[in-house]
């Protein structure tokens, strides 16, 4: 199947000990890395506080991964996440096909640009235009 | 990413004060700001996706904002992820 890429963000109880969190995000990259995909990203953005308290807590332990797959991989990190006790919040979204939606758009932006600056003449070539145009009169 | 130079925020643009004209209906000055939505919106992008969520927590109307219907889609749905990883929130009063 063609390659897709996901960010995976899941929040971590914060009692949790920090070598249990490291533990527990290793298992997540070896896991993605056993279904077929790669991960091109992993961010420990660490405790932050939540918006809104989750489970009676107000803090939370951030992680981001961004993987490369079939969407496999996916469903069986889905899986665990749900059933481990840890893991207070998950969430996945697909970016692929809106990064490319946006570079699409950064690109035509970008080639409009160029033409209308290859269509407007240079400002000395207007100058003498200008002065073309009092000749005449 | 988190464009600093977006100002729809301040009262002008908000067309506050433009509410209510006596017992008619509510008139808005529309506002055009212009490239204030990135290419792509990035739902953790906390810092940005706060210009559109008043004190209350709300999504910032379209109407105010001015963005088109397009963006504030984007925009509505990386408001929506990021409250539900509790990075914004649902309700304040």
């Amino acid at each position: 199947m063609a390659n897709r890429t996901y960010e995976v963000m899941y929040i971590i109880n914060p009692e949790t000990p920090a070598d249990t969190i490291v533990k527990l995000n290793d298992a997540v990259g070896k896991l993605v890395e056993k279904e077929g995909g790669t991960v091109v990203r992993m961010d420990d953005i660490g405790p932050k506080r939540l918006a809104y308290p989750i489970q009676k807590k107000t803090e939370g332990y951030y992680v981001l991964f961004e993987i490369d797959g079939s969407g496999q991989e996916i469903a069986e990190l889905e899986r665990r996440m749900r059933v481990n006790d840890m893991i207070m919040r998950y969430i996945t979204v697909r970016v692929d096909e809106d990064r490319k939606s946006a570079d699409k758009k950064r690109d035509k932006r970008e080639k409009r640009a160029e033409k209308r600056a290859s269509f407007r003449p240079a400002p000395e070539q207007q100058a003498a235009m200008v002065s073309d145009a009092r000749v005449d009169n | 990413m988190a464009d600093k130079d977006m100002e729809i925020l301040n009262d002008r643009d908000m067309g506050v004060g433009e509410d209510v004209i006596g017992d008619r209906p509510r008139r808005y000055q529309r506002r055009r700001p212009r490239n204030v939505v990135p290419d792509y919106v990035d739902w953790k992008d906390i810092d940005f996706l706060r210009n559109f969520v008043p004190e209350r927590g709300k999504i910032l109307p379209r109407r105010i904002s001015g963005i088109s219907a397009k963006d504030q889609r984007r925009i509505a749905k990386a408001i929506k992820r990021a409250r539900s990883m509790a990075m914004l929130p649902f309700v304040l009063d």
